[in-house]
C-alpha cells in the first residue's frame, strides 16, 4: 500500500514538474508599469494574457503599481539589485544618472523606433542617446464656461491683456464667480511657472538648454500670474487648490476659465457635473501660444541581458506598439499617442481627439532629462508659493538661478 | 543539578528571545538603517553611492528653511500637547462626576479618536474651505455672515486650524488617560478634606493632581512623540504649504524623500527628530520621576 501510495505521489510530483520545467526554459520579462486609472490594471492584464499566447518562449510580468507608490517600489527594488527589465514612468534621468539604463536603440527595433513622433523622444536625450520611449502623452488647453463667458459680454482671452478684462468683466457680472483658476499647489505648481513663462517667450531653459530661470520674462511672466490673484480675479488659495479643486469648481461654475489637460471633460462627467464649456488655446504674451505637454516613458534597466533576452525585451516593445493594440493604449484613459500612426487612428476614432492631437505634437514639454529636475520642479513652485506671500519675484527667482546652475 | 541550574537561568531570556527577535528586525534595524543613509551619499535613485560623514546634516541645517521648520515642529508640539492635555484633563474631571447619560458622553468623546486621522483632517479641511466649506455654509444659512469667509487667509490661520485639529484628535486619548487615573483614587480622601473644609482647587491640588501624575506622565510622554511625529494631518490639509510655512519636521523631510529625491538629508533630518525627542522625552520622565519619589 505504501509503495503504492510513494509511487502515486512520485508521478504526481513528475507531473507537476513538466509545467515548470517548460517555464523555467521561457524568457521572462519583468514589468512594472504606472496606474493611470482605473482600467489600466485590466488592460495590462488582458496584454499580458494575449502576449504569452502569441510569443511562445516569453513569459510576461507586469505589475501595475500606483503613482503614490510606485518610486518607493522601483527604488527599492533597485537597492535590492531586482530592478525591473522594463519600467513605464514619467521620469527617467535619475536612473540614466546612476548608469541603470540601457539606450533605448539597443532594445527598439528600428521599425517601433520610427513610429515615434521624433519631438518626443528628444525630450529623453541625454549626452545625445535616447534612453526611453514615450508610451502617451497629456497636453493642457484653456477651457471656459460658455455661458458665464457669454452673460459677461466676453470673448475666450488670446492675450493677457485680453485676459485681464476678461477676468475684469466676470467680475463685474458677478463677484461669486472666479474668472480665473491657479494652482501653485506642492504637487503641480511648476505647471503654472510653465503657462506663464512659456507664454511670455521664457521657459526654465535657455535656446542653448541651460537653465535661465531668473530670466525677464520669467520674472515678467510670475509677476503678471500673482497679480491675478491678488487682484482678485483668481481662486482664493492657489497655493493649496490643486489641479483636482480647480476642476471640480469649473465643473461647478464656480470657475470660469481653466487651464487643464485633456482628460477634463471626463473628469467633469464622472463628478457628476454638466458645465458647456469649449476649449481654445492657452493665452499668450509675446509670440504664439504655446500648451504644455506631459510625457510619461518605457525605459529598460541594464541587467545584463544575454541575445535571447534581448530580444524578448524587443518583441514586447513591437507588440505593444502595434498601431490597434498602441491606439487601445493610449484611448483606455483618454490620453494622447506619442506614435505617429497611434494620432492618426485616435484622431480617426475621436473627432473631438483629432484637435488635441495636434495640440500635442506642438506642445513644450518640463526639462525632464535634466539631473537637476526634481530641484528646479520644487524651486519654481516654492518661488511661486514665496511671490503670493509677497515676496519680490526677481530676487527669489535670482536665488534659485543660482542654486541649481551654481 | 547543574544542568537544571543552567536551565534556570537560560529559560527566561528563551522566553524573551522571539520579543528581542522582532524588535531587532522591527525597530533597531529601521533605526540602524536610517542612522546609516543619513551618513551617506545616497543617489536620487536610491544608490548608496559611500560614506559622507556630517555633510547630510550640515546641508540640512544651513538650508534657508530648516530654522523656520524646527520653530514650526516646537510650536505644534508644544500647543497640541499643552492644550490637549488640559482640555482633556477637564473634560476627564465632567466625566468622572456621576451624571444622566455619562456613558453616551464618554462614547463621543472616543469619536475623534477612533476615526482615521486622514478622515479627521480631511473632513476638517472641507468644513474650513473658503469655497465650499461647510462652516461657511452653516454661518450663512444662520444670518451670521452674508458672503462666504476665508478662514484661512495667511499662513498662521492654516497652522492654527491644524494645530486644532491635532488638539481635537488628542483630546480623548488624554481624556481617558487621566479618566483611569481618577478612577483609582480613592473617594474617602475627598471626603476627609471636605470634612477638613478644602474646596474645590485645594482638593484639586493637592488630592487630585499628584494621585493622577503618574497617569499624565504616560499621556504626555506618548503624545509628545506622537504629535512631534504627526504627518497625516498637516499633510492632508496644507502639505506643509505654502512654502514651508506650515511644515514640521515630519513633512518637510518626506518632501526631501519624495519631491526631491534627496534620501540622505530626509534621513538626516529624522535622525535629529529623533534625538530632540530622545532629550525632551527623557527629561520630561525623569522630571515627573523625580517629583513622584520626592512627594512619596
Amino acid at each position: 500500500m505504501n509503495k503504492k501510495c510513494l509511487a502515486a505521489a512520485t508521478i504526481a510530483a513528475m507531473v507537476a514538474a513538466v509545467p515548470t520545467v517548460c517555464y523555467a526554459e521561457d524568457t521572462e520579462v519583468n514589468v512594472i508599469a504606472a496606474e493611470y486609472g482605473q482600467n489600466t490594471a485590466e488592460w495590462w492584464s488582458n496584454f499580458v494574457e494575449d502576449f504569452n499566447k502569441d510569443n511562445p518562449g516569453i513569459k510576461l510580468n507586469v505589475e501595475v503599481v500606483s503613482w503614490n507608490d510606485i518610486y518607493t517600489v522601483v527604488n527599492t527594488r533597485i537597492q535590492g539589485n531586482n530592478a525591473p527589465d522594463i519600467l513605464n514612468i514619467d521620469v527617467f534621468a535619475d536612473y540614466q544618472a546612476d548608469g541603470l539604463l540601457l539606450p533605448a536603440q539597443d532594445y527598439v527595433s528600428e521599425e517601433t523606433y520610427a513610429k515615434m513622433y521624433p519631438s518626443f523622444l528628444e525630450q529623453s536625450i541625454v549626452d545625445d542617446v535616447v534612453w526611453a520611449v514615450p508610451d502617451l502623452a497629456s497636453a493642457r488647453a484653456l477651457y471656459y464656461n460658455v455661458d458665464i463667458l457669454e452673460a459677461a459680454g466676453v470673448k475666450p482671452p488670446t492675450t493677457w491683456e485680453e485676459l485681464t478684462a476678461a477676468c475684469e468683466a466676470i467680475k463685474a457680472y458677478d463677484d461669486s464667480i472666479y474668472p480665473w483658476g491657479i494652482d501653485m499647489t506642492t504637487d503641480e505648481g511648476q505647471a503654472a511657472f510653465a503657462y506663464y513663462t512659456w507664454n511670455n517667450g521664457g521657459g526654465f531653459v535657455d535656446e542653448n538648454g541651460e537653465w535661465a530661470l531668473n530670466s525677464a520674462e520669467n520674472v515678467e511672466a510670475i509677476e503678471y500670474a500673482v497679480n491675478l490673484v491678488n487682484s482678485g480675479y483668481t481662486n482664493s488659495d492657489p497655493a493649496n487648490d490643486t489641479r483636482y479643486d480647480l476642476q471640480d469648481m469649473f465643473g461647478a461654475g464656480q470657475v470660469a476659465m481653466v487651464i487643464a489637460p485633456n482628460s477634463l471633460p471626463t473628469y467633469i462627467a464622472e463628478g457628476g457635473h454638466e458645465v458647456n464649456y469649449a476649449v481654445a488655446s492657452i493665452p499668450c504674451n509675446k509670440g504664439e501660444s504655446v500648451s504644455a505637454g506631459v510625457m510619461d516613458r518605457f525605459m529598460c534597466f541594464d541587467n545584463g541581458y544575454s541575445d535571447e533576452e534581448l530580444a524578448a525585451i524587443t518583441t514586447f516593445f513591437d507588440y505593444f506598439y502595434e498601431d490597434a493594440r498602441y491606439s487601445e493604449w493610449v484611448l483606455m484613459e483618454g490620453f494622447l499617442p506619442a506614435t505617429m500612426a497611434g494620432g492618426e487612428a485616435v484622431a480617426a476614432a475621436d473627432e473631438s481627439m483629432a484637435a488635441w492631437v495636434d495640440i500635442v505634437g506642438s506642445s513644450k514639454f518640463y526639462p525632464t532629462a535634466k539631473a537637476e529636475w526634481a530641484d528646479v520642479k520644487q524651486g519654481v513652485i516654492d518661488a511661486e508659493q514665496r511671490a503670493l506671500l509677497g515676496e519680490d519675484v526677481k530676487t527669489l527667482l535670482d536665488e534659485l538661478q543660482a542654486d541649481i546652475a551654481g | 543539578m547543574k544542568k537544571k541550574k543552567i536551565m534556570k537561568t537560560v529559560t527566561p531570556y528563551l522566553w524573551l528571545l522571539p520579543s528581542i527577535l522582532l524588535m531587532l528586525i522591527f525597530i533597531l534595524f529601521p533605526i540602524f538603517e536610517v542612522f546609516r543613509t543619513s551618513l551617506s551619499e545616497v543617489s536620487r535613485a536610491g544608490i548608496i553611492k559611500g560614506f559622507t560623514g556630517l555633510d547630510n546634516f550640515a546641508k540640512v541645517i544651513k538650508g534657508p528653511t530648516f530654522g523656520l521648520v524646527l520653530k514650526n515642529t516646537v510650536v505644534w508640539t508644544i500647543v497640541v500637547v499643552g492644550l490637549s492635555t488640559l482640555i482633556g484633563f477637564a473634560l476627564a474631571m465632567v466625566l468622572n462626576n456621576e451624571f444622566r447619560g455619562r456613558k453616551i458622553a464618554r462614547a463621543i468623546v472616543v469619536f475623534p479618536w477612533a476615526t482615521s486621522l486622514i478622515i479627521q483632517a480631511g473632513v476638517w479641511k472641507f468644513i474650513i474651505d473658503s469655497d465650499y466649506g461647510t462652516l461657511n455654509t452653516l454661518f450663512m444659512k444662520l444670518g451670521l455672515i452674508s458672503k462666504p469667509m476665508n478662514w484661512t487667509p495667511t499662513p498662521g490661520a492654516y497652522f492654527a486650524w491644524e494645530c486644532w485639529v491635532g488638539i481635537f484628535v488628542t483630546i480623548p486619548f488624554v481624556t481617558f488617560c487621566v479618566l483611569s487615573g481618577l478612577q483609582s483614587i480613592d473617594a474617602a480622601y475627598y471626603e476627609s478634606a471636605t470634612v477638613d473644609g478644602a474646596g474645590f482647587w485645594d482638593k484639586l491640588l493637592h488630592i487630585t493632581l499628584p494621585l493622577v501624575r503618574s497617569s499624565l506622565t504616560v499621556s504626555t510622554v506618548l503624545n509628545i512623540i506622537y504629535v512631534f511625529n504627526s504627518f497625516p494631518i498637516i499633510w492632508t490639509i496644507t502639505k506643509g504649504d505654502p512654502a514651508n510655512r506650515t511644515d514640521t519636521l515630519v513633512t518637510y523631510l518626506y518632501k526631501q524623500a519624495f519631491y526631491k529625491g534627496r534620501t540622505g538629508e530626509a534621513a538626516a533630518i529624522s535622525v535629529i527628530g529623533f534625538l530632540i525627542l530622545c532629550i525632551c522625552a527623557s527629561v520630561y520622565m525623569v522630571l515627573s520621576l523625580r517629583k513622584e519619589e520626592q512627594d512619596a
